[in-house]
C-alpha cells in the first residue's frame, strides 16, 4: 500500500502536468429514497455499474430512506470516513445546506444530483449535476399549450408536497402557463403523492366533480398514467390531453397507443453518469461547471421514435 | 412491578378505567355520526349525493375496507397488526411481476401461498410465542418492506397487456351494475359478519379478545385462534392486492406505506375496542366509509388536502367520542 | 439455551440495568471488529449527536407509556415546532421562535391530554387523529415550503460541541439525567406509576389521574419540540414532512427499553439503552454498507429476537421466584 502511494507520488511530481494519478479514490453517495420509485433505482444500479467499471473508484453507496435527519447523519458518517468527495441527492435542498457546509470546511468536495440545494448552500458545493426540474415543467406546460391550441381548463396532479422535485415541476408549470398560455386555466391542484392508484382516485374524484376536463398534467407518468386509467373507466379518455413531467415506461407505452400526450425525457442513467464523472473530476482536483445540467428533452407521439423505451 | 411478559391477554394500550367495556352494550352512536356527516355533505356539493359518486367511494374504499375487515377480527381477537402495509406493497408487487411471467392463474395461487406464510409468521410469533403483537408488527412491517424491495430490485412492477387479461376483472369489471372491488368488500363483510356472530370460531374469537383469564381455554386452544386472526388478515390483504393490483395494473413497492393506520383508523371508528373481545366487522364497513365519503366530500368541495387531514383529525375524535359518549349516558368523564 | 438464559437472568438481578443494555452493547462490540470506523471518537460523537432526536422524544414517550397511554403525534409536532422555530425567526427573533415552536409542543401536548381525560376517548384514537391533523397544520402554515435559517448562528449551534460531546448529546443527555430523576425520586415519576399500574387503584389512593395524565402529555409534547428544534439546528432549516414514522421508532425504542405498553413498568436507563440500540445499529450497518433494503429486514428481525429473548429472560426470572 504505502509503495504504491509513493510510486503514486512520484510519478506525479514526474507527470507534473498529468492530474489524474494511479490512487483509488474513495466517493460516498447518499441518495434521497431508492425504491421509491424505479428511476431512484435504476439511478443507483447505473451508479454502482459505471463505479464497477472503474478499478480506481471505490464507492460508499447509502440511502437516506426519503429522511432529512438520515441523511444529515449519513452525511457526518461519510466525513467521518474521509471520503474522497461526496455526492448528494438531496432528500431537502434547504436542510442538507449545514451538514454541506460541514463537508466543504473538512475539506472534502461536494456534488449534487438530480435536485438542487437552496442557494444559500452554492458556496460550500463545487457543481450541481441533474436534471433542470423548472425546465421540465416549463416544457411540459409549453406541450400543454400546444395540445389544446392554447385554450381549454386542466387539473394538475402534483408529487408528494414539501419534497423539492415536486414543487419545482409544478412551479416551473404553472410560471410558464401563466406567461405564455393565459388560456389554459388550471381549475384544480392536488397531490397524488407519486403513487399511480392516489392518482387514480384523484382523477376519479375530479372527473365527478367537473364535466370538462380538456388537460391533466401529472408530476411524472406514473402518476398520469393512474390518471389515464381513471379517465378510460369513466370512458372520458379522449376528450382528455395527458401530460407528464418524466417519462416512465408505463407512459411511453401509453404514447406508443395513442392514450398519452406527451412527457419529458429523462434517463437515471445520464444523470447517475454525470454525477460520477463530475465527482471524479472535483475529487482530483479539476475544474467543472458549477451547473452542469444533462440534457432532458421533450417527448411526444410523435418524436418517440427517437427515443428507447425507459427502463423504469 | 407487574409480570407482564408480553401475554396476549395482558395488551392494554390506554384504559379508561371508568368506561364500562360490556359487550353487550349498543353502540349506535357512529351510524349517525355517519348520516350526519352525508347530510351535511350533501347540502354543501351538489355533486356528493348522487349514484356515480357513492359507486365512486365504494369502489375507492374497497381496498383499505377488505384489509380492514380481516384487522377487525385480529383486533376483537385482542391484537394488533400493523404489518398489514407492507405486506400489501408485498403481495400487489408480487402478483404484478408473476402475472406477466407465469400468467394470472399461477401468480394469483403463489402469491396468495406467500401472503398467507407471512400471516403465518406473525399468527406464530404472537399466538404461540405470545410475543408482543405491536412490536411484532411493527417489526414485520420494516422486514416486509425490506423483502418487496429485495424481491423487486427496487423496481415498479407492470401488467404489460392491460386490455386482454382476465385479471382486469377484480379491480375494473362490474357485475349487475356494481363494482367487483365492491362486491369483494362487502361479501367478504357479510361472510365474516356471519362467521363472527353465528359460529363457535366467532365466538372463540370474542372469548379470547374479551375474557382472556376464561380457565375453559387452554394455552393452546388460544394460540390457535390468535393464530388463526392472522391468517384471516393475511388473507384479506391477499384480497386487496388483486384489486389494488388490477385496478392500477402495476404497482410501486411502497403502495401500501401508511396504510396500517388508515386501516386501524377505519376500525377503530366503527366502534372495535383496541381492548379485544368487542366489535363488528359490519362497523368497520361504516368507519371506513365515513373516511372515504369524508376525503371525497372536502376533495369535491374543493379543500386544499392539508384541510381535508384537519377535518379527519376532528372527524375521527368526535366519532369515537359520540360512541363512547353514548355509551357513558354523559358527555364527560367524572374522573378526577 | 435454558442455562444462558438463566445467566443472564442472575446477572440482570444483581444489577438494575435493564437487558436491552447487553444487547446494546453486544452490538458495539461487533461493529467494533467488523468496521474500522465504529470505535473511533468521532463516529462515537456521531452516533450521540444522532440518536438526540428519537431520544428526546423518547423521554417524554417513556413517560406517557408508563401512564399506560400513548402518543402517536409526536412526529407530526416535531414537523410543526421545526416549521415555527424556523420560519418565525425573520420577524421575531430566534430564541422567541424557539419558544414558540417549544410552546406548539405543550399546547398540543395539552390539548391531547385535556380529550384523553374528559372525553375518555383512547389515546391511540386521540393521537392518531392528532397525527393527521398535526400534519395538517404543518401544511398550512408551512405552505408546503421549508424555510432556512438566514442566521448561520442557528445552525452552527447545533453542529457545535461543548467539553469534548455535541452540544446536542449534551442536551440529550441532560435531559435523560434530569427525567430519570423525575421518574425514580418525586411524586410525580411515583404517581406515574401507580397510575398505569392500576388505574382505580391509583383513583382511590387520591392521585389526580386526569391532571397527572395531562401533564405527562405536555411532557411528551415539549419533548417532541425540543427535537424538532434541535432537529432544524442540525440541519438548518425545517421541513414540512420533517418527522414522518419518527413515532413508530421512538415506540420501537422505548418498548425495547423495557417499558410495558400496558404501563405501569419502564425505565429512563432503559429507554436509553433502547434509543442507542437502534442508533448504533443503524450507523454500524451504514459503516458496513449493507444494503438499504436489507437493513429494513435486519432492522426487523432484530426487533422482533430482542423482544423474544427479553420475553425468555422474563419468563426465566418468574419462575425462579416461584422455586
Amino acid at each position: 500500500m504505502k509503495m504504491t502511494a509513493t510510486f503514486a507520488a512520484v510519478s506525479a511530481i514526474a507527470l507534473m502536468s498529468a492530474p489524474a494519478l494511479a490512487e483509488t479514490m474513495t466517493i460516498g453517495i447518499t441518495q434521497n429514497n431508492v425504491g421509491v420509485d424505479s428511476y431512484q433505482t435504476t439511478y443507483e444500479r447505473a451508479f454502482v455499474e459505471a463505479a464497477n467499471a472503474d478499478p480506481n473508484i471505490d464507492v460508499v453507496v447509502l440511502d437516506a430512506g426519503g429522511d432529512v435527519a438520515r441523511q444529515i447523519g449519513q452525511i457526518q458518517d461519510l466525513i467521518q470516513q474521509k471520503v474522497d468527495a461526496i455526492i448528494i441527492w438531496p432528500t431537502n435542498g434547504q436542510a442538507v445546506v449545514p451538514a454541506v457546509r460541514q463537508a466543504d470546511r473538512a475539506g472534502i468536495p461536494v456534488v449534487i444530483t438530480n435536485s438542487q440545494i437552496a442557494e444559500a448552500g452554492f458556496d460550500f458545493i463545487k457543481s450541481f449535476s441533474g436534471p433542470n426540474n423548472i425546465i421540465q415543467g416549463e416544457y411540459s406546460a409549453q406541450m400543454m399549450c400546444d395540445a389544446l391550441g392554447g385554450e381549454g381548463q386542466i387539473v394538475q396532479i402534483s408529487g408528494q408536497p414539501g419534497y423539492t422535485t415536486a414543487i419545482e415541476r409544478q412551479k416551473g408549470f404553472e410560471d410558464e402557463l401563466a406567461a405564455n398560455c393565459p388560456g389554459v386555466e388550471i381549475v384544480e391542484t392536488q397531490p397524488g403523492d407519486w403513487n399511480r392508484e392516489k392518482s387514480q382516485r384523484v382523477m376519479e374524484n375530479f372527473l365527478t366533480k367537473y364535466d370538462k376536463i380538456d388537460g391533466v398534467y401529472s408530476g411524472d407518468d406514473n402518476m398520469g398514467v393512474g390518471a389515464l386509467n381513471a379517465a378510460k373507466a369513466a370512458g372520458r379518455a379522449d376528450e382528455t390531453v395527458f401530460i407528464g413531467a418524466t417519462n416512465f415506461a408505463v407512459g411511453y407505452e401509453a404514447m406508443g397507443r395513442g392514450e398519452y400526450w406527451g412527457s419529458v425525457y429523462q434517463s437515471p442513467v445520464e444523470d447517475a453518469k454525470n454525477a460520477l464523472e463530475t465527482a471524479k473530476a472535483v475529487a482530483s482536483g479539476e475544474e467543472v461547471p458549477f451547473l452542469n445540467y444533462f440534457d432532458t428533452p421533450k417527448i411526444t407521439q410523435d418524436n418517440m421514435s427517437e427515443f428507447e423505451k425507459p427502463v423504469f | 412491578m407487574t409480570t407482564d411478559t408480553g401475554e396476549v391477554g395482558e395488551r392494554r394500550l390506554s384504559l379508561p378505567a371508568w368506561r364500562d367495556i360490556g359487550h353487550g352494550a349498543q353502540r349506535q352512536g357512529i351510524l349517525l355520526a355517519f348520516i350526519v356527516f352525508l347530510i351535511l355533505f350533501s347540502l354543501f356539493s351538489d355533486r356528493f349525493a348522487s349514484w356515480d359518486n357513492a359507486s365512486t367511494v365504494f369502489r375507492q374504499v374497497s381496498i383499505i375496507g377488505t384489509i380492514a375487515l380481516g384487522v377487525t377480527i385480529v383486533v376483537i381477537g385482542g391484537n394488533l397488526d400493523l404489518s398489514v402495509g407492507s405486506m400489501l406493497s408485498f403481495s400487489t408487487v408480487m402478483v404484478v411481476d408473476l402475472h406477466d411471467k407465469i400468467g394470472p392463474a399461477p401468480a394469483m395461487a403463489i402469491t396468495l401461498v406467500a401472503t398467507l406464510a407471512i400471516g403465518c409468521v406473525n399468527g406464530i410469533l404472537v399466538g404461540f410465542l405470545k410475543l408482543n403483537s405491536l412490536i411484532v408488527t411493527l417489526g414485520m412491517l420494516s422486514a416486509i418492506q425490506g423483502l418487496t424491495l429485495i424481491y423487486s430490485g427496487g423496481q415498479n412492477v407492470d401488467i404489460t397487456d392491460q386490455e386482454a387479461t382476465w385479471f382486469a376483472f377484480f379491480g375494473r369489471d362490474f357485475v349487475l351494475g356494481i363494482a367487483v372491488p365492491t362486491w369483494i368488500f362487502l361479501g367478504l363483510a357479510v361472510v365474516f359478519h356471519i362467521v363472527l356472530t353465528r359460529t363457535a370460531y366467532g365466538r372463540r374469537v370474542f372469548a379470547v379478545g374479551g375474557n382472556k383469564t376464561a380457565a375453559a381455554f387452554s394455552g393452546i386452544r388460544r394460540a390457535r385462534v390468535v393464530f388463526s386472526t392472522y391468517v384471516i388478515s393475511s388473507f384479506t390483504v391477499f384480497c386487496a392486492a388483486l384489486i389494488l393490483g388490477s385496478r392500477v395494473m402495476g404497482s410501486q413497492n411502497n403502495v401500501g406505506q401508511g396504510y396500517e393506520l388508515l386501516v386501524l383508523a377505519g376500525v377503530i371508528l366503527g366502534g372495535t375496542s383496541l381492548l379485544g373481545g368487542s366489535g363488528s366487522v359490519i362497523k368497520t364497513v361504516i368507519g371506513v366509509l365515513i373516511l372515504g365519503f369524508i376525503q371525497n366530500g372536502l376533495l369535491l368541495m374543493g379543500y386544499q388536502y392539508y384541510a381535508q387531514w384537519l377535518v379527519t383529525w376532528v372527524v375521527i375524535i368526535l366519532a369515537v367520542w359520540l360512541d363512547v359518549a353514548s355509551q357513558r349516558g354523559r358527555l364527560f368523564t367524572t374522573t378526577a | 439455551m435454558t442455562k444462558t438464559l438463566a445467566t443472564l437472568q442472575n446477572l440482570r438481578r444483581f444489577t438494575v440495568i435493564p437487558p436491552i443494555w447487553l444487547f446494546t452493547l453486544a452490538c458495539a462490540i461487533f461493529f467494533s471488529l467488523m468496521t474500522d470506523n465504529f470505535a473511533e471518537i468521532g463516529n462515537l460523537k456521531n452516533i450521540l449527536q444522532q440518536t438526540s432526536t428519537i431520544g428526546l422524544i423518547a423521554l417524554g414517550m417513556t413517560v406517557v407509556m408508563i401512564n399506560g397511554n400513548i402518543d402517536l403525534s409526536v412526529g407530526a409536532v416535531v414537523a410543526l415546532a421545526a416549521s415555527l422555530a424556523v420560519g418565525l425567526q425573520s420577524e421575531i427573533g430566534t430564541l422567541p421562535a424557539v419558544f414558540v415552536g417549544l410552546g406548539a409542543g405543550i399546547g398540543l401536548g395539552f390539548v391531547n391530554g385535556m380529550i384523553v381525560w374528559k372525553t375518555g376517548v383512547d389515546a391511540f384514537i386521540v393521537t392518531l387523529g392528532a397525527m393527521i391533523g398535526v400534519r395538517g397544520l404543518v401544511f398550512l402554515y408551512t405552505q408546503e415550503q421549508s424555510f432556512f435559517a438566514m442566521d448561520f448562528a442557528y445552525s452552527d449551534f447545533g453542529m457545535s460541541q461543548f467539553a469534548g460531546l455535541p452540544t446536542l448529546a449534551w442536551v440529550f443527555l441532560g435531559f435523560t439525567v434530569l427525567m430519570h430523576w423525575l421518574m425514580t425520586s418525586t411524586v410525580h415519576g411515583r404517581n406515574a406509576y401507580a397510575v398505569g399500574g392500576n388505574r382505580d387503584a391509583a383513583l382511590n389512593a387520591g392521585i389526580r389521574v386526569g391532571r397527572h395524565m395531562v401533564v405527562n402529555f405536555m411532557i411528551v409534547g415539549f419533548f417532541a419540540a425540543l427535537a424538532g428544534i434541535t432537529l432544524s439546528t442540525q440541519m438548518g432549516a425545517s421541513t414540512p414532512n420533517l418527522g414522518r414514522e419518527y413515532e413508530l421508532w421512538t415506540i420501537t425504542a422505548v418498548v425495547l427499553g423495557g417499558t410495558k405498553l400496558a404501563g405501569g413498568a419502564g425505565s429512563i436507563v432503559g429507554t436509553l439503552g433502547g434509543v442507542l440500540a437502534i442508533g448504533i445499529l443503524r450507523n454500524g450497518m451504514n459503516l458496513m454498507q449493507v444494503p438499504a433494503f436489507y437493513v429494513l429486514v435486519i432492522l426487523g428481525a432484530i426487533l422482533i429476537i430482542v423482544l423474544f429473548i427479553d420475553r425468555q429472560v422474563n419468563r426465566a426470572g418468574v419462575e425462579e421466584v416461584k422455586i
